[in-house]
Order: C-alpha cells, then structure tokens, then sequence
C-alpha cells in the first residue's frame, strides 16, 4: 500500500511537469501576441514599438522560450505564482484570499449531492420502473442538460423577486461571521451539488442493481432479512464505491463549473478571479490559475485511487 | 408486410426486394422509433432544433440585431413574444439565431476533436509500442485539466471569434475520442478475425480501413452525439464568461452575460429564454445519444 501510494506520487509529479508545459505552451506559444491580449487588437495598434518592446521586456516575454518556463517555474518554487498585470497583489495573495470560499462551495456541494442523490438512488433501486423511479430519471436527466450559471441567475431572480432577498455580496470568512460566510456560499452549492446529485444518482442506482444480483446479498436475504436491510447493510456498502470514485472526478469538475455560477451568484470565490483575469486578458494570472486548477485535479485523482485502494481489499495495484 | 407484384401476384415477405438506399434508411429509423418512441421524440425535437438553426433567417420574426427604440426592455407582448433587451433588439429572434451559432460551434467541435481523437486512438492503439506510450502520456496531460478551463485558456490565447473557440473546445474533446477508441481497437486487434486478415497478407493501412474501422464506427457516432450536449455547455459557459464568440453576434452564453451586465436586477425574459433553449438542445441531444447507445451497443451502456 504505502508503495503504492510513492508511486502514484511519482506518476503525479510527472503528470504536473506534463501540465505545465501544456499551460505554457497554450499560454505563451499559441498564436496571438501578448500584448494584444492585454491590450486588445485596438490598443495594441496604438503603441509605438519602441513602447512595445519596454513592454515586452518588462513583462521578461522578450526572453528566450526555455528562460520564460524556468522563471515560471522558480517563480511557483518560491510560492509566489506571479504577478497580476492589473494589480499589486500576487497571485499567490488572491489564492490565499479568494481560494477557501470556493473549497467551502465544492465540499458543501459534494455533501449535497450525497444527502440528495443517495436516498433517492437506494429509493429507485428498490423498486426499479416504478413511478418513483421515472420520476427520479427525469429529474437527473433534466439536470445534466441544465447549465449551472443558468440555473443560478434563476434562483438570484426567484429569490428576489418572491422573497426580496438579496445575497451579501463582500467576502466573509467562516470563523468570523459563519452565518454570512453560509449565506453566499449556499446559493452556488446548492446548483451544483444537484448537478452533480444527477451523475451521483444514476451511478449509484445501476450500481446497486448489479450489487443486488450478488451472491451474498442473496445470502443475507435467504437469512431472512428484510429487503431494506439487506439494501442497507450489505448492498449499500458495496455498490457505493464507484460511487465515491465517480464522486471525487465531479469535485474536480465542479472546481471548474463554479467559475461561471460564481459569476452568476456573484459571489467572490476564486472562479471571480479566474473570471476577472480572463475578461482583462490578465495572462500571467490566467496561467498560474489554469496551473492550479489543474494540479488540484490530479492530486484528486491520486487521493480517489488511494481511497479506492484501501477501500476495496480486491483491488491488486502493481 | 408483403409485396405484390403484377407478374407473381402476392410475394411473401421472406423474399428481399431490391430497395433504394433512402428507403432502407427509412426502414431503419422506423426501426429505431418503434423500439424506443421516447429516443425518436427527442430525435425528431434535435431535428426541428437544427432546421431552426440552418432556416434561421426566414423563421425569425426579426434581424437579430435590428434596435427597435420604441420597445426597448419590454415584457413579452403579442408583437415580441419574447421581449426586447436593453437595446430593443427582439429576444426570440435572437434566441433563433443563437441556436445556429451554437449549433455550428457544438458541430465543428466535434466532428474536428472527436474525430481527431478517435484517428489518433486507432492509430495508436492499432501500432502499439513507442508511438502509444506516448500519446497515452500526452492524452493523460490533457485530461489533467477541467474541460472548461482548458477551453478557457486556449479560447483566450486564441483570441476570440467562432474558428478560435470550435477550436477550442475540440482540443478538451480529444482525449475522450482517444481513449475510447483505443479501448475498442485493443480489443479487436486480438479478435481471430482480424488475425486471419493479417496471415493472409493484409497491409496495416488494409487491416484498419477495412477490419477494424467499421468496427468503430458504432462508438464513435454514440461518443460524438454525446458530446454534442457537453460542447453545447461549453461553448454557452465560454460566452457567458466572455471568452466565447464576441457580441453583437446572438449566441446564447452571450445574451445571458449582456442580461446580467446590464445592471443589478437582469429582466426575467431575457434570463428564461436563452438558458431554455440551451436546456432543451442539450436535453434533446443527451437523449438522443443514450437512444443511438441502446440501439447501437447497448454494452457501451455506462462507458460513454
């Protein structure tokens, strides 16, 4: 186990190295000149070269290739992560500020979507075809086509037009005023953690249909327990692992998909900063972000292997 | 179902008529509406969406961009049936017009990404050895990234416009089309079938475009109709954020960014309508790509 677990660190590690230079080369390499994404097309055509180049050399893109990627990367040695072009705060600092009150959206919509889509699933499978069951099919069908931002404008509107409420919008932390803080993170948890309650609900379902044609559920059912203890005890137990694996890629997906329901709910998680680099072309803040987005995806995906790992005694890693 | 005929009188049924193509395509779906009435339902909405998208300029009551200053913020009426925004621009008329956008961005994506993908996971799953270490390295690398921000980032380097962000999305739609097709053409190559091929002397070009292609071709239409609904997302997300196609062009994703810019309490009209007519694209083409699964391959169920 433990070297399996020094493993997969490894392959991570070498995983984000791979990252990184895909970040780099969307970032810097890609067609388009920086300085129009700054600029935009219309003020870059008024700088005189002369000014272009002080600004070329300013921002180090006047270095060679190989250069640029290692001041970057020494730069996220150090911890710093760069600096925003708009703003004196660096990159890091917005992380530090923004980044929790997006964790508390993504963990409470995970738990959402477990305290929502579990029951209903266990509801399904005990009765499969019933009404309760299409019901339930209709609903996670109709959220996975439903996009997040939209739902949540929706809820901005009904909630203010029905009950005239109208979220804080300033920043909280949740030591300080945990009711605050519970109020601006509900409306985006909520949209999508039922998003995510849909995937949960049709993976948990089929799961435990094929768990229930096992062998040992038949057994406990022949000792004559009752059928929603059996789906409770010994069912459940098992059919919820590829769940939990399931469970760990959406909270990666819904780090992403929190970028525009922040946006929506206007609330100021770190899917505002990602938003506000990308609408002032800021490209060095978009880079480290995009960098860790993605690092925080794969060191998910090593903690579900790991948790599946010791969690399934039959699964033999080599 | 018989057939008469003037010199044979009645034929049973067991004897095959000669039947033109258009006719057998027709047989098929009939087919398929039988089997699965709901999955023909949405076929038919996906339909009627796509000839809303392509007959766009004759449906639409209005031009897209005509301000009409008169009715500017106005509530549905009989001559607006739904609404005009800030500027008095109708918002049906928009809502027509974004779907061709939408349409076309979903499309191209697809068929560039997807298709791309799903080459390069033939190729390397069919040659092996060095060439898929790696891809599967690289296609790991993309896959590393949410699809959004990864959109995002090259829609942004890219600069905006509609080749920028098709070309956007295709590139997160790659490692799906790769890794699937991979997973079927590894499978096949040990089949007895494409075994025999090669010890009669098959070439590898002949073994893949005659043996192992048409084997794909199944997978390859459920994965794309599936990510028709994901890359309609995208795309509404890219322009919702800003990083899509640049207004005035009428996508979806850019009237509800112009409803919640325009100031603190968007009109409910012009939030409703362009985010239903996302809802019911993808809607109808989710379920139209789990009806195409069931009827295709059913053992693909969950894997897509």
């Amino acid at each position: 186990m433990f070297s399996y677990i020094v493993r997969r660190l490894g392959f991570g590690m070498l995983t984000i190295v791979g990252v990184s230079m895909v970040v780099f080369v969307v970032m810097r390499i890609l067609p388009g000149d920086p300085l129009v994404a700054i600029f935009g097309a219309e003020g870059f055509t008024k700088l005189t070269p002369d000014q272009r180049a002080n600004y070329m050399n300013a921002l180090g893109l006047s270095d060679s290739l190989p250069l640029q990627y290692w001041h970057w990367v020494v730069d996220i040695a150090r911890g710093q992560f760069g600096h925003s072009f708009f703003r004196s705060e660096s990159v890091a600092d917005t992380i530090l500020r923004r980044g929790p009150l997006t964790a508390e959206i993504a963990l409470l919509s995970v738990a959402l979507s477990w305290i929502v889509g579990i029951p209903v699933a266990v509801l399904s499978a005990l009765r499969p075809n019933s009404v309760l069951d299409n019901i339930s099919r209709f609903f996670s069908i109709l959220f996975l086509a439903i996009p997040g931002f939209w739902f949540g404008m929706l809820i901005v509107l009904a909630s203010l037009f029905w009950f005239g409420y109208k979220t804080p919008m300033a920043g909280v932390s949740l030591f300080a005023d945990p009711w605050g803080n519970f109020q601006i993170i509900i409306g985006p948890a909520v949209v999508l953690g039922l998003g995510q309650a849909a995937y949960i609900t049709r993976m948990a379902r089929s799961s435990l249909l094929e768990v229930v044609r096992e062998d040992f559920v038949r057994t406990a059912r022949a000792k004559g327990l009752s059928g929603r203890l059996v789906i409770t005890l010994h069912a459940l137990p098992n059919a919820l692992l590829p769940v939990i694996t399931l469970s760990g890629i959406l909270l990666g997906f819904v780090l992403a998909g929190s970028i525009p329901v922040e946006r929506a709910f206007g609330t100021p998680g770190l899917g505002s900063s990602m938003y506000t680099a990308v609408s002032e072309r800021d490209i060095f803040v978009m880079q480290n972000l995009v960098f860790l987005y993605a690092v925080v995806f794969v060191a998910l995906n090593i903690v579900i292997d790991v948790i599946n790992a010791w969690l399934d005694p039959r699964i033999h890693y080599q | 179902m018989s057939v008469t005929t003037p010199e044979f009188g009645e034929l049973p049924e067991q004897i095959e008529v000669a039947r033109s193509l258009p006719i057998r395509i027709g047989d098929a779906l009939w087919r398929f509406a039988r089997r699965s009435p709901l999955s023909a339902f949405w076929g038919v909405v996906a339909v009627t969406i796509i000839i809303i998208a392509i007959a766009a300029p004759d449906i639409a009551p209005y031009a897209p961009l005509r301000s009409d200053f008169r009715h500017m913020t106005k509530p549905p009426d009989a001559l607006h049936w739904f609404g005009t925004d800030q500027i008095g621009r109708d918002t049906l008329s928009r809502v027509i017009y974004g779907s061709r956008t939408s349409l076309l961005v979903a499309f191209g994506a697809v068929l560039l990404g997807t298709t791309f993908g799903a080459v390069w996971g033939l190729a390397s799953g069919f040659f092996g050895g060095r060439f898929d270490l790696i891809s599967q390295r690289i296609i790991e690398f993309l896959q590393s990234f949410p699809d959004l921000i990864l959109a995002m980032a090259i829609a942004m380097a890219l600069g905006a416009g509609t080749g920028t962000v098709i070309v956007a999305i295709a590139i997160t739609r790659i490692p799906f089309g790769g890794r699937i097709i991979r997973a079927v053409v590894l499978s096949l190559k040990e089949t007895p079938y494409v075994e025999a091929a090669r010890g009669l002397g098959a070439s590898n070009l002949r073994l893949m475009a005659r043996h192992i292609l048409p084997q794909c071709i199944a997978p390859y239409l459920i994965l794309a109709t599936t990510h028709l609904g994901v890359a309609i997302i995208i795309e509404a997300s890219l322009g919702f954020l800003g990083v899509g196609i640049p207004p005035p062009m009428p996508t979806w994703g850019n009237m509800l960014a112009d409803a919640l810019n325009s100031g603190l309490v968007p009109p409910w009209w012009l939030v409703l309508f362009p985010g239903a007519a996302i809802t019911l694209t993808v809607l109808a083409f989710n379920l139209l790509g789990d009806g195409i699964r069931d009827a295709l391959d059913p053992r693909l169920r969950g894997a897509v």
